[in-house]
């Protein structure tokens, strides 16, 4: 079994080497990167100062700045190259500047860690705290018209993309045409120092809730279909039977024995709450004006600032590969029954 | 009586489905709700229009919605350019001279320009009035005309993918699946390496090199999502490789396409069927959430997710964001409805109960 996870680990290797590869090639060939920016600026400012003079306003680049410029970038040497340095410079953990912040790109990305981590957060717990009760619930009532019309509303929730229920809430409560119970948008207020401790709180709830809601929406029915199949299943098994047949009362066989076994496929899920850290989706922050990782990443795309996109695919792509990875180690360790070769 | 059931040919599995499915009330009446809505899209330009279907001048029938162009003078208008049909027909009433114009149901085209209107007094965008069901967006267009040429779009979109994501998708999985080993090892590697490519930056790179037309975007999103549905494929093809019936057609000497797409396919199509709906509603408000962000569907299309950007630029304007999305949460939820009785059909698994 160790044989199996050291080898799923090795196996990460060319995965993470072929995904950055991939991307750092892109944008190297794409047009509108950091140099091509800097020098149409430097055309328009050039443009205007010698618009009298010379009349066209393709005004040259020395080639000596070109070359500057080139070399800052690693632009100067064949993709190839300049893959290795970088992924050299990753290694040792240093992930470049940005070249809109002008900043290092790890400190850019890890100072939108809280925001990411305390929405993710959040919207994962509400999504456990609400889905499994609700499973068990609805697989002990299993056809009735609660059963039926608690699917309905898990269902709908599903078909609505979360940043776009948002954006309903947002227009219904936010303050437009009708009520006005939640601020606009944003992580907190602008005087949020200011407030007393009282007000502080729940000035973070109220930028909080709608946030929360458009991240749990979605993950609301595949959680709640899974929990009331799994108990389902469990229902009929043989132990089921065994521990009613010994007279246990029927709470106790769901709620003690049959529960615990069916809780083992939605544990699995957990694996992948490494990815909370950088969580956030660049739609629902873009909906509420968050500035986390998601809106960072897909700004950085936008400017084609191509250290932060490097950057969070690095890290993104180790979350995700591990998360994959302790999922399937979870699974073993929770069901001993599971064996991967 | 007893004759004729004897002699009733048994029921093929899929026609089983089909009753099953017929049976599930909330997915059938969205199944024939939703057909029903896209094949009647396809008469758009006939019910929502600024051109006329019939125009009589002079004893003369002209059908501008088939002809296209007519010069307004040409039907004794006396503006330049293309004829006003709306303005065509009050003119026609006043002058009582025996001409008419049969103009569609709903008189505005998506993209036309109502700042002239004198119903629409102010700055668009408007509310919705009784000309204009749901009001104007922000360049003065009809909101309701675009939200139904918007349905068309979305739904031929999502079913673009679906095709085009399935047949790669079908045909990768059952490659990886039937020759295992090393061919599975690498082809699993590239599917990893493909996943992690980051969706929008790849959108919106190429939508920096190319104006995307609306099947290129098809072909995008289908790069994007054929890996999941390999993956389903891949592990059908594992399991069923090994039953007896395979190694039977093996040992007559059928080729491997035959033995994958003949034998093995059918069997393990089940579970992407039961996908198939859910697929749909991913594919559909990734279309939205593009066109939302300004990387869908080039300007002027009519698109949901155009006009949700407005609203959320104008907080006040809410008919901008209800509307369409709206529009998109009922489709979505019909399409759902239908998947959820499809994989019902499909899953004969009955849960026993002790108590």
């Amino acid at each position: 079994m160790s044989g199996y996870f050291a080898r799923r680990l090795l196996l990460l290797i060319p995965t993470f080497l072929g995904i950055t590869f991939l991307v750092f090639t892109i944008t190297r060939f794409v047009p509108g990167g950091p140099i091509d920016q800097l020098i149409v600026q430097m055309q328009s400012a050039g443009g205007e100062a010698g618009a009298s003079g010379a009349g066209e306003s393709s005004v040259a680049i020395p080639a000596a700045v070109l070359d500057e410029l080139n070399r800052q970038y690693g632009f100067d040497k064949p993709f190839y190259l300049s893959y290795l340095s970088w992924l050299g410079d990753v290694l040792t953990g240093d992930l470049g500047e940005s070249f809109k912040y002008n900043e290092p790109v790890l400190g850019v990305i890890t100072s939108r860690f809280p925001i990411s981590i305390y929405f993710g957060l959040i919207g994962f717990t509400l999504a456990y705290l609400v889905c499994i009760p609700l499973g068990v619930a609805k697989a002990i009532q299993h056809g009735t018209p609660f059963d039926f019309i608690s699917s309905a509303i898990v269902f709908i929730g599903y078909s609505v993309p979360g940043w776009a229920l948002g954006a309903v809430l947002l227009v219904l409560f936010g303050g437009g045409s009708f009520l006005d119970l939640v601020p606009l948008g944003g992580f907190r207020s602008e005087n949020w120092s200011d407030l007393s401790l009282v007000g502080k709180i729940t000035d973070q709830l109220h930028h909080t809730i709608l946030p929360v809601i458009s991240y749990a929406v979605g993950s609301f029915a595949t959680l709640t279909v899974l929990m009331k199949n799994s108990l389902m299943e469990n229902l009929g098994a043989d132990y089921v039977r065994t521990a009613f047949a010994k007279g246990l009362s029927e709470r106790r066989v769901i709620l003690v024995h049959t529960l615990r076994n069916s809780l083992i496929p939605i544990s699995t899920g957990l694996g992948h709450a490494l990815g909370l850290i950088m969580a956030g989706s660049y739609l629902i922050e873009f909906v509420f004006n968050i500035d986390g990782v998601g809106y960072l990443g897909y700004t950085a795309i936008i400017d084609r600032d191509y250290a932060v996109v490097m950057g969070i695919l690095v890290i993104n792509t180790l979350l995700i590969l591990i998360g994959n990875i302790l999922s399937d180690v979870l699974y073993v360790l929770v069901d001993p029954r599971i064996r991967f070769n | 009586m007893a004759e004729s059931m004897v002699e009733d040919k048994p029921l093929s599995i899929l026609q089983k489905r089909w009753r099953k499915f017929r049976t599930l009330k909330r997915g059938w009446y969205s199944f024939l709700f939703l057909t029903g809505a896209l094949l009647l899209s396809f008469l758009n330009p006939l019910m929502i229009n600024n051109r006329a279907l019939i125009v009589r001048y002079d004893g003369v029938y002209h059908f501008p919605v088939l002809s296209g162009h007519i010069e307004a003078k040409e039907l004794g208008q006396h503006v330049i350019g293309e004829a006003r049909y709306r303005e065509l027909k009050s003119q026609y009433r006043e002058e009582g001279a025996g001409n008419w114009v049969l103009m569609p149901p709903y008189p505005y085209h998506p993209n036309e320009n109502l700042l002239l209107e004198e119903d629409l007094p102010g700055p668009p965008p408007h509310s919705p009035t009784s000309n204009h069901w749901m009001g104007t967006d922000d360049r003065g267009r009809d909101v309701f005309a675009r939200l139904i040429y918007g349905f068309r779009i979305s739904m031929l979109f999502g079913l673009g993918v679906l095709i085009g994501a399935y047949s790669v998708g079908i045909i990768a999985g059952a490659i990886l699946g039937y020759f295992g080993g090393w061919v599975d090892i690498l082809g699993q590697r590239f599917v990893e390496i493909w996943s992690g490519l980051p969706f929008l930056y790849t959108v919106i790179i190429i939508s920096s090199l190319i104006r995307p037309e609306p099947w290129v975007l098809v072909l995008i999103l289908c790069s994007f999502t054929w890996m999941r549905i390999s993956f389903y494929v891949r592990g059908e093809f594992y399991r069923e490789k090994a039953k007896d019936y395979v190694a039977a057609a093996v040992s007559q000497g059928e080729s491997n396409p035959s033995i994958m797409f003949r034998h093995i396919l059918p069997n393990g199509l089940t579970p992407i069927i039961s996908f198939a709906p859910f697929g749909l509603v991913g594919y559909i408000s990734s279309l939205v959430s593009l066109d939302f962000l300004g990387f869908g569907v080039q300007p002027p299309t009519a698109s949901w997710g155009e006009l949700v950007k407005q609203g959320l630029a104008n907080i006040n304007e809410w008919h901008l964001v209800l509307f369409p999305l709206g529009a998109m949460f009922c489709t979505l939820m019909m399409v759902v409805f239908i998947g959820e009785a499809v994989r019902e059909a499909f899953d004969p698994k009955t849960f026993s109960r002790l108590r």
